[in-house]
Formats: C-alpha cells, sequence, structure tokens
C-alpha cells in the first residue's frame, strides 16, 4: 500500500514536470505555430546546465536561478536568428530547422559534457526523506512538486491577470487581429519563445537530481511534451496539468509492477485516450 | 521513353559501378523509403515525422521470421508491406483525426511508442544491440549474399515500386489526395471522405516504408535499434525536402545525397549527427527550395537549349 501511495506521490511530481514541459512548448508552438522539436534539448541544457553551475560554485539555488535564465536567453538567440526567418515557411522547413538544432544541441551535450550519463545530488537541505505517515518519501521530490507548482500558478497569473498575458492569449487565438491592434507581434513571439525556453529550461533543472543527467534524456522528454500538447491542446494550462499528471502517474503506477513497460506507457495512455477522444482530454480544436 | 526514365536506368547501372554495391542498394531502398513518404508530404499535404515506425516494425517482423522460421525473400517482402500497411493502419487511424501541428506532433509520439515497445523488448528485438543475423535467402539458385545480385534484385523492386507510385499518384485517387492538399475544406465540401482519403494516403505510405525496411534490414544482415527511432523519420524527411517533395522523383534525388552524403561523413567523425544537424539548419535558412529550384532550373535550361 505505502509503494502505491509512494509511486503516485512520484506519479505527481513528475507529472507537474510533464506540466511544465508541455506547457512551455505549448506556448511556442501555440503563439508562434511552429513544430519545436528542440524543446527536448532546451530541457536537456537546462539539466546540464545547473549540473554545472552548481558544481562550479557550490550552490544549488543560485544554480537553479542562473540555468533557465540561460536556456532563456539561448532561446531568444534561437527565435531571433533562426526562427524569425521562418514564419513564412511551411511546417515542413520549420520542422527540418528545429530538428536541426535539436541534433546540433544534443550533439554538442556529448562534446561539452561526454556521452556517458552521471547522477546529481540535491542540496544538503534537501536530501534525505520526511515521514508522510503513510509512507517515507525523499523530501527533493516533495521541493519539485511545490516548485512546479508554483511555477504553473504563476505562468497562470502571468497568463490571465497581466496585460501582456491577455496579449499572448489573443496571440493564440488570433495573430493577424493582435498585430493589427498595433501590438509588435514579433516581439511576442520572441518573449512566447524564451517562456517556452525557460519552462522547458527549469523543468530540465528540477529533474536533474532526480533522473540525472544523459545526452538521451532531451529526446525522452520531447516525446513526453508532445503527448501533453496532443492531450492537453494547444494553450491551454489546465490542459497541460491534467495530461501531465495523468501520464506521470499512470507511468509511475506500471513502473511499480513492470518496470520496463513504464516509458510505453505514457504513449500508450496517449493512444488510448485519443481512440475514446480524438479531440484531447478537453476537447478543444 | 522519357528522359526522366532513362536518366534512371542509366543511374541504376552506373551506381554500382563507381560506388560500393552496398551504398548504391541503400541509395535505392531510401529511395522507396522516400517515395512513401512524399505520397503523404509531397501530394497529400501531409507532414509524417513517424515513417520510422513503419520501415522498423516491418523490418523487425520480417528480420525475425527470415532467422528464425527460413522464409523465402519473396514471403519476407510481402509481410514487410502487409505490416507497414497494417502499422501506418494503426497510427493513422488516430493521426488523420487531428490535423496541422497536433498531426506531426502525434505521428512523433508514437513513433516514440514503437521505438520503445523496440528498446525494451529485448528477448525479440535485442533492444540497443538490434537484431543481428538476418540472411538473404537464395531465390531460384541466385544467390543473393552477393553483393552484386542481391543490387540488381533492389534496384528491380526500386523501378517497380517507382511505377506503381506514378500509376497511384496519377490515378483518381492520386487526384483526390492532391486536392486534399490543395483545399481539404473544399475537398470535404465537394463531398470526399478526407479523413478517409488520408489514412489510405497512410497505409500505401507505410507499405512502401515497409518494403524498404525489409530490404534494408537483408542489406546489412541486421535491424539496428535506429531503424524504428525519431532519427530515420528525420531522415527521411530532409531526404524528401532536400529532393523536393513536389515531384515524384523528388524523393530519389534525396536519397542520393543523403546517403551518399552520410556515407562519406559518418566514416570521418563519430559525432556527424552534429555536421548533419548544421546541414539541417543551413539547407532551410540559406538554400530553402534551393535544391529542389536548381533542379528545375537545370532542367528548364536543358529543354531551352535545343530552341535556341
Amino acid at each position: 500500500m505505502s509503494l502505491l501511495a509512494g509511486q503516485i506521490l512520484n506519479g505527481i511530481a513528475t507529472g507537474m514536470l510533464y506540466a511544465l514541459m508541455g506547457l512551455g512548448l505549448s506556448l511556442i508552438t501555440g503563439i508562434l505555430n511552429i513544430p519545436n522539436f528542440a524543446h527536448g534539448a532546451l530541457f536537456a541544457i537546462g539539466a546540464y546546465l545547473l549540473a554545472t553551475v552548481a558544481v562550479t560554485i557550490g550552490n544549488f539555488w543560485i544554480a537553479l536561478l542562473v540555468a533557465p535564465i540561460g536556456v532563456a536567453l539561448l532561446g531568444l538567440a534561437i527565435e531571433y536568428v533562426g526562427i524569425r526567418r521562418l514564419y513564412a515557411a511551411g511546417h515542413d522547413y520549420q520542422l527540418l530547422f528545429t530538428f536541426g538544432l535539436a541534433l546540433i544541441l544534443s550533439e554538442s551535450i556529448i562534446l561539452i559534457w561526454g556521452p556517458v550519463g552521471y547522477s546529481h545530488l540535491p542540496p544538503d537541505i534537501l536530501r534525505g526523506g520526511v515521514d508522510l505517515g503513510f509512507t517515507f518519501y525523499p523530501k527533493y521530490r516533495l521541493f519539485v512538486m511545490a516548485a512546479a507548482g508554483v511555477l504553473v500558478l504563476a505562468t497562470w497569473l502571468f497568463l490571465e491577470k497581466t496585460r501582456y498575458g491577455a496579449i499572448m492569449r489573443a496571440g493564440i487565438e488570433n495573430k493577424e487581429m493582435v498585430s493589427l491592434l498595433g501590438i509588435d507581434i514579433h516581439r511576442l513571439f520572441t518573449v512566447a519563445f524564451a517562456l517556452g525556453a525557460y519552462l522547458a529550461g527549469i523543468a530540465g533543472a528540477l529533474t536533474a537530481p532526480i533522473r540525472g543527467l544523459s545526452p538521451g534524456m532531451g529526446v525522452d522528454m520531447l516525446g513526453i511534451a508532445f503527448v501533453v500538447v496532443a492531450l492537453g491542446g494547444l494553450g491551454n494550462l489546465l490542459g497541460a496539468i491534467g495530461a501531465g499528471l495523468l501520464i506521470g502517474v499512470a507511468q509511475a503506477v506500471v513502473a511499480a509492477y513492470w518496470t520496463e513497460a513504464s516509458t510505453v506507457v505514457i504513449y500508450a495512455v496517449m493512444a488510448a485516450v485519443l481512440l475514446v477522444r480524438p479531440q484531447g482530454l478537453f476537447g478543444i480544436r | 521513353m522519357k528522359k526522366e526514365t532513362l536518366l534512371l536506368l542509366a543511374a541504376v547501372f552506373v551506381l554500382p559501378l563507381v560506388l560500393r554495391p552496398a551504398i548504391a542498394a541503400e541509395i535505392w531502398i531510401f529511395a522507396i523509403f522516400g517515395l512513401g513518404l512524399n505520397l503523404l508530404l509531397g501530394y497529400t499535404g501531409l507532414l509524417s515525422f513517424g515513417q520510422a515506425t513503419f520501415f522498423g516494425s516491418a523490418a523487425y517482423v520480417a528480420g525475425w521470421l527470415l532467422k528464425h522460421y527460413g522464409i523465402g525473400v519473396f514471403p519476407a517482402l510481402g509481410l514487410g508491406v502487409f505490416v507497414g500497411a497494417a502499422s501506418a493502419a494503426l497510427v493513422g487511424y488516430l493521426c488523420v483525426q487531428r490535423s496541422g501541428l497536433y498531426f506531426i506532433m502525434l505521428t512523433f509520439a508514437l513513433n516514440q511508442l514503437f521505438y520503445f515497445v523496440a528498446y525494451q523488448w529485448t528477448s525479440v528485438t535485442g533492444g540497443e544491440d538490434g537484431m543481428p543475423g538476418i540472411p538473404r535467402p537464395a531465390f531460384l539458385g541466385i544467390d543473393f549474399t552477393e553483393p552484386l545480385p542481391y543490387y540488381v534484385f533492389v534496384s528491380a523492386l526500386f523501378l517497380l515500386s517507382l511505377w506503381i507510385m506514378k500509376r497511384i499518384v496519377e490515378s483518381p485517387l492520386g487526384r483526390i489526395l492532391q486536392a486534399i492538399r490543395e483545399n481539404e475544406v473544399r475537398a470535404e465540401a465537394v463531398g470526399y471522405d478526407v479523413a478517409r482519403f488520408k489514412l489510405a494516403a497512410f497505409v500505401i505510405g507505410g507499405a512502401f516504408s515497409g518494403a524498404a525496411g525489409v530490404l534494408y534490414a537483408m542489406l546489412f544482415g541486421i535491424v539496428p535499434l535506429e531503424a524504428i527511432g525519431f532519427v530515420t523519420s528525420g531522415n527521411v524527411v530532409f531526404a524528401t525536402l532536400i529532393g523536393g517533395s513536389g515531384s515524384l522523383y523528388g524523393p530519389i534525388i534525396g536519397s542520393f545525397v543523403f546517403i551518399w552524403l552520410s556515407e562519406s561523413v559518418s566514416t570521418l567523425w563519430a559525432r556527424w549527427p552534429l555536421l548533419l544537424g548544421v546541414a539541417f539548419v543551413i539547407v532551410v535558412l540559406f538554400f530553402r527550395g534551393g535544391v529542389v529550384e536548381a533542379w528545375s532550373r537545370f532542367w528548364s535550361w536543358r529543354s531551352s537549349k535545343p530552341k535556341t
């Protein structure tokens, strides 16, 4: 019983990270109308930056602050130099560009950090576990749940309660209209890409102490981010959280009984949901 | 005969003289794979980023039966076509109900589903090590383990595939697919069941991918895990785009350029996917439609010459 409870908690923690990934991808894909195949690579860069900065300066918290900002700046550069020139091109060329970027970034990870994965410990204060009454649970995972929750909430407040957030939501609905109202649509695109990259980066940074680092972590996460968006819907915050938690918990519960199937189950759940509801969980577009 | 046909026949004869027969065979196999994708990408306007699903599934199933049950080359090929089409029917059924970016993401996500099944099911697929030891059974006394007979076999099948694909795109079905590409709403409005035609394109494309997958497995004697991985899906999209998705012959040119390039570069540096990524980015930023345009400009230059 406590095994299952623990696994469900694990599922919620990873599910929140999946939601962050899906949310970032959903902002980029929804506003810029491009397939971002580099989203997983941005996640991986976030994780590696965290580990490197944390080891170099010896402070996890500063690393957690700096690493996602680094990824956001990288996203800014990618949009400004490359993607900006591709808005008029078809999805095929946009896909090829972001896929090429993903290859470059993940190969660069191997060149810089080596092909072999390694682990990264959480900071001292978050090591060990706490007794929750029904199960003994690692502190760091509780922290991840809280941190991801705060980030999702902050994104929600930004999108729903600020002026620029409203512009962003309008950008998902109707770009021409936003542009006609005198809003700099190109700056909106840049901001959206940087924000999406930031969310991917911080999801990676938070993941590093749980799953460690490996060059393949980006691709694995890319598929999961696609699943979250396919199930949750573009630009749908609640959809991203719902889809993220659904596959996170399903994966964790299956992992307890049949470890080999734990990754397959993410995609199997997606296929099952789409079989019943082709329009996704919340049925938009 | 038309000049494209003559040029192709010439290429089929010349290629094994200038390249290793294995690489020459790989070019035609990849071209069959590209033909299947281009029915979706070029003719129906569907960007599938999951073609490796059908390529790899067919390679694994046929490879397993070739290895353990000693089936012949043609049963293996027929089986590959069937597995490719059947897996494409499954994947396509889920994907064609969504459009645009959702469609692309779903093809990729379902590719990952098949990939992770192959990755974990090590007792059958060999997981990361791949499935080695796939034979090339002899047919009517022709020894396909020799490189040249196998090359002839592959290139004959390529020409057959091209002929079939030409018939398909020129058939009423092909016209309807092109109508869907041009204007999906209008195709729907004049009474075509768009989702069903998209699914048909998917299944046909899957059948071609399956045939290519089996030929690939027999060529190298192994089904590597990458055969069902997303990079393979990306490579065939890249090859088709650089060759030009606008014509029947585009994927063939693309396959030639892609295989020749990757075979010559991958031996030089283990991190060659980095160079591949750089090539993708450069082509998209600076030579978008470049190879296609260069090609058509070359042809218009060729055909305008006699007039002057």
